[in-house]
């Protein structure tokens, strides 16, 4: 198996020119953190980002930062602090920048610091056959073209190599805290979305609920004594969230669909973790049968279930406007040697 | 028969003869929108359903002609703009809000639905469509999807785009999708995230899927105001290095402070240089240690007075004048181009200076209210296009104000679009290459390119040769095939 390692954008492109005409089959590779939500995939070899790793500009007044792609995001976190800041992105240390970006990660504090595709504003990749193409712009607002970074978050690595990206960071929270209740459940759940005022995590689970405040100290205690009035909670290190997910499970997998629906999935199972109002849910699973079953519930329930770590992908469910997404594929790959089948 | 006269005939067939117009006055009126662009409509079909929807795609196939959707019509960049005897499929009578389900954070709405009436009918449950354009009470949601649209709030709550979760859209086929999802993630590529902001060339948006956002309990509005812009300016950029990100943060200048008060009696001071319209929201206790830390922040900029609205019929009005901004100007000259464009918020203070610049330069009054927050800058021209030579003028500031806010590492359009008026401006931001991998994402939905052509894109980008015979390949493929 080859393997790639660039140092430049430039060398992207020379390694996926080379590739595109010797039909080289490319898997690219970040931190491995969330390798296992595509598909499985067969390739020659792997092409790894993690030497493009240098900071292009930082300045905490713009709210903004660029960086390449490689970049880990325990150093990205770092140099934020350093400004006051964070790109709310509650991913491990060692996943990369562009490998969260490509696999267009959840984020737990969804209701407070919004998706992972608004945060991208600007993108420089390189695509199947070689050819270097910027999206966006170095701004926080933009609507100048077609906004081919969107098509890029979560393509998995199959639309082309992300090198670089601006993204839009926010002032890290003068005071955070993490409320753990006595008790659990999803009805629970929904009482505590709608008692605490504007919090950025619900997280329930069938024995207790993880609660995340964030904000001015003033605010996280009025929201504190919020939850106060209908349950009984402790405080977790807030260093802590969001909590692991299942480390012991063979497979966690990662259902999406409207929050309403979620009572009727995971009614059927043990152990879940569910991000109220949201719509995300962390479920463990023994083997492919639990899978397949959780899917084909999340299925019936107008929603999807990829793995979060373990086997089993994406599953073979139907993409929408599938010519439209098989034609995007061919145009910006055209060989066909970005990770075939990864995402569709 | 003519070509248009067929297919009139078709449309009328397929809707009712009440749904097509014909006549030259409205072929008139619908050829343009609020730009000073002006084009030829063919017919002008106004669909009830996302059949009618479909038809109007078969219709336009059969006869070769092209297909531009249109909203309420106040784009200010020509993207509603017909070119060539187009079909202008208006949607402001598919109206309807479908579905509130607060539950799910979600509603789904008709694309002729305004945006003002979606948040009025959503007041009761405590939640709200967050994006606000200016043109919020005529605009509607299926313009504001097509444009990406921003407005005052989105500094804090993010573009259109943050808050649509689906679309239901017809393409140019006739083929129907959607695309996006209810849940919080979707299969495949974020088709719904192209098509938000894609000003009608990539399909017809028959439903919206919109994010509903929580109310905030407490809200301060303050209004600022400085003896330099360069002050008002720099307090933006010292507010948010606090730590602190508005609601809002709008800047207006003298010219338009005084035009406003004029007009609307808000009670802006009329001495000053500039003034800043700050809102707050969260929570009560938040709320004001983020007022401390604002004030804080234009103290160490020489603020004049600082004024917070007392109750909310004072910040009614406050709001009132900034909103009243585009029409307290027709008070300056009878005519005005209006620029959108983005700049670096730290380049605020510099560029400004440059527009004025240019207004002297070129003989024009200017005048600026815009969100400062996100850097996007709505310098407004005022003139007299009875005057002989003022047209040519206007377009010569216009070229130097787009390349004076590219060249602070700006770009072309924060919120109302490429359209016509600006895509022969987009090789200042975008390689041949970039332009060339837009125009693939074009033809991947709309390989015949009926859909609003001449927009956005110049003339000359297209999907490469290498890329445009895979492409064609890939649309051979049968349906299900893995690539």
């Amino acid at each position: 198996m080859d393997l790639i390692h660039p140092h430049t954008a430039g060398e992207v492109a020379e390694a996926l020119r080379t590739a595109s005409a010797g039909g080289t089959r490319l898997l690219v590779v970040g931190g491995r953190q969330h390798i296992d939500k595509g598909n499985p995939t067969e390739v020659d070899g792997e092409l790894w980002t993690t030497l493009l790793d240098r900071t292009i500009a930082y300045d905490p007044a713009e709210m903004l930062c660029v960086v390449e792609a490689g970049m880990r995001i325990r150093d990205l976190m770092a140099m934020l602090a350093e400004g006051g800041q964070e790109w709310p992105v509650d991913a491990p240390g060692d996943a990369t920048v562009a490998g969260v970006i490509a696999a267009d990660v959840a984020l737990p504090r969804q209701l407070r610091v919004g998706t992972l595709r608004d945060t991208v504003v600007e993108m420089d990749l390189v695509m199947g056959d070689g050819r270097h193409v910027r999206s966006g712009a170095r701004t926080v607002k933009n609507v100048t073209g077609f906004d081919i970074h969107r098509l890029l978050t979560g393509s998995l690595g199959t639309l082309g190599v992300i090198t670089q990206v601006a993204l839009k960071v926010r002032p890290l929270p003068k005071a955070v805290r993490t409320l753990v209740t006595a008790e659990g459940g999803l009805e629970l759940g929904r009482r505590v979305l709608d008692t605490v005022p504007l919090p950025a995590a619900v997280l329930a689970a069938p024995d207790h609920i993880a609660v995340r405040v964030e904000g001015w100290p003033e605010e996280v205690a009025e929201q504190a004594s919020a939850l106060g009035g209908i349950t009984s909670f402790t405080d977790a290190d807030p260093a802590m969230f969001p909590p692991p997910l299942f480390p012991d499970a063979p497979i966690v997998a990662e259902p999406a669909l409207a929050p309403s629906k979620l009572g009727s999935l995971l009614d059927a199972v043990d152990d879940f973790r569910a991000l109220m109002g949201v719509g995300f849910a962390w479920v463990p699973c023994a083997d492919a049968d639990e899978l397949s079953r959780l899917r084909a519930r999340a299925g019936e329930l107008g929603g999807i279930a990829p793995v979060r770590r373990g086997p089993g992908g994406l599953s073979d469910s139907a993409v929408p406007a599938s010519q439209i997404q098989r034609r995007i594929k061919a145009a910006f790959d055209p060989a066909n040697v970005l990770a075939p089948g990864r995402c569709f | 028969m003519s070509d248009l006269t067929a297919a009139r005939r078709d449309l009328e067939a397929a809707l009712g003869a009440d749904a097509v117009l014909a006549d030259p006055l409205a072929l008139r009126l619908y050829a343009r929108d609020a730009s000073m662009v002006e084009g030829s409509a063919g017919l002008v079909v106004f669909p009830r359903s996302p059949d009618d929807v479909v038809a109007c795609m078969r219709v336009a196939a059969a006869h070769d002609m092209p297909v531009v959707p249109r909203g309420s019509g106040t784009g200010l960049a020509g993207a509603s703009t017909p070119i060539g005897d187009a079909l202008v499929v208006v949607t402001t009578k598919m109206n309807r809000i479908l579905e509130v389900r607060p539950e799910d954070r979600l509603a789904w709405v008709e694309p002729g639905v305004f945006n003002l009436d979606l948040g009025e009918a959503l007041a009761p449950t405590g939640f709200t469509y967050a994006p606000d354009p200016s043109s919020q009470q005529v605009s509607s949601i299926g313009g504001n999807v097509n444009t990406n649209a921003g407005g005052p709030h989105c500094l804090a709550y993010g573009v259109t785009s943050a808050h649509v979760l689906a679309l239901d859209v017809v393409l140019a086929d006739g083929s129907t999708a959607r695309l996006g999802s209810e849940g919080p993630a979707a299969a495949g590529y974020d088709l719904r995230g192209v098509v938000v902001g894609s000003e009608g060339t990539l399909g017809v948006v028959t439903a919206a899927c919109v994010r509903l956002t929580p109310i905030a309990p407490a809200v301060r509005t303050m209004l600022l105001d400085f003896e330099r812009v360069a002050d008002c300016a720099a307090t933006v950029s010292a507010i948010v290095a606090r730590g602190v990100v508005p609601a809002a943060l709008e800047m207006m200048d003298r010219g338009i402070v005084r035009a406003v008060e004029n007009f609307a009696h808000a009670g802006y001071p009329t001495d000053a240089a500039a003034v800043l319209l700050v809102e707050l929201d969260g929570l009560e206790a938040g709320v004001e240690a983020q007022a401390r830390e604002v004030q804080a922040a234009a103290r160490e900029h020489a603020v004049g007075t600082v004024r917070v609205a007392a109750d909310e019929a004072e910040r009614a009005l406050l709001w009132k004048g900034r909103k009243s901004a585009f029409g307290a100007i027709a008070q300056i000259a009878p005519h005005y181009h209006l620029h959108d464009c983005v700049v670096p918020r730290t380049k605020l203070a510099e560029v400004l200076a440059g527009i004025y610049a240019i207004a002297r330069r070129h003989d024009l009054i200017v005048t600026n209210v815009f969100h400062a927050g996100d850097g996007n800058l709505h310098p407004l021209f005022s003139f007299d296009l009875s005057v002989p030579g003022t047209l040519d003028r206007v377009l010569a500031a216009a070229d130097e104000l787009v390349r004076l806010c590219v060249d602070a590492g700006g770009a072309l359009s924060g919120e109302h679009g490429i359209g016509l008026e600006k895509r022969d401006f987009m090789p200042l931001v975008f390689t041949e290459d970039d332009l060339s991998a837009q125009a693939c994402v074009r033809s991947a939905f709309d390989p015949d390119g009926r859909m609003n052509p001449h927009k956005v894109l110049p003339d000359g980008a297209r999907c490469g040769d290498y890329a445009a015979a895979a492409l064609a390949r890939a649309g051979e493929l049968p349906e299900g095939t893995w690539i």
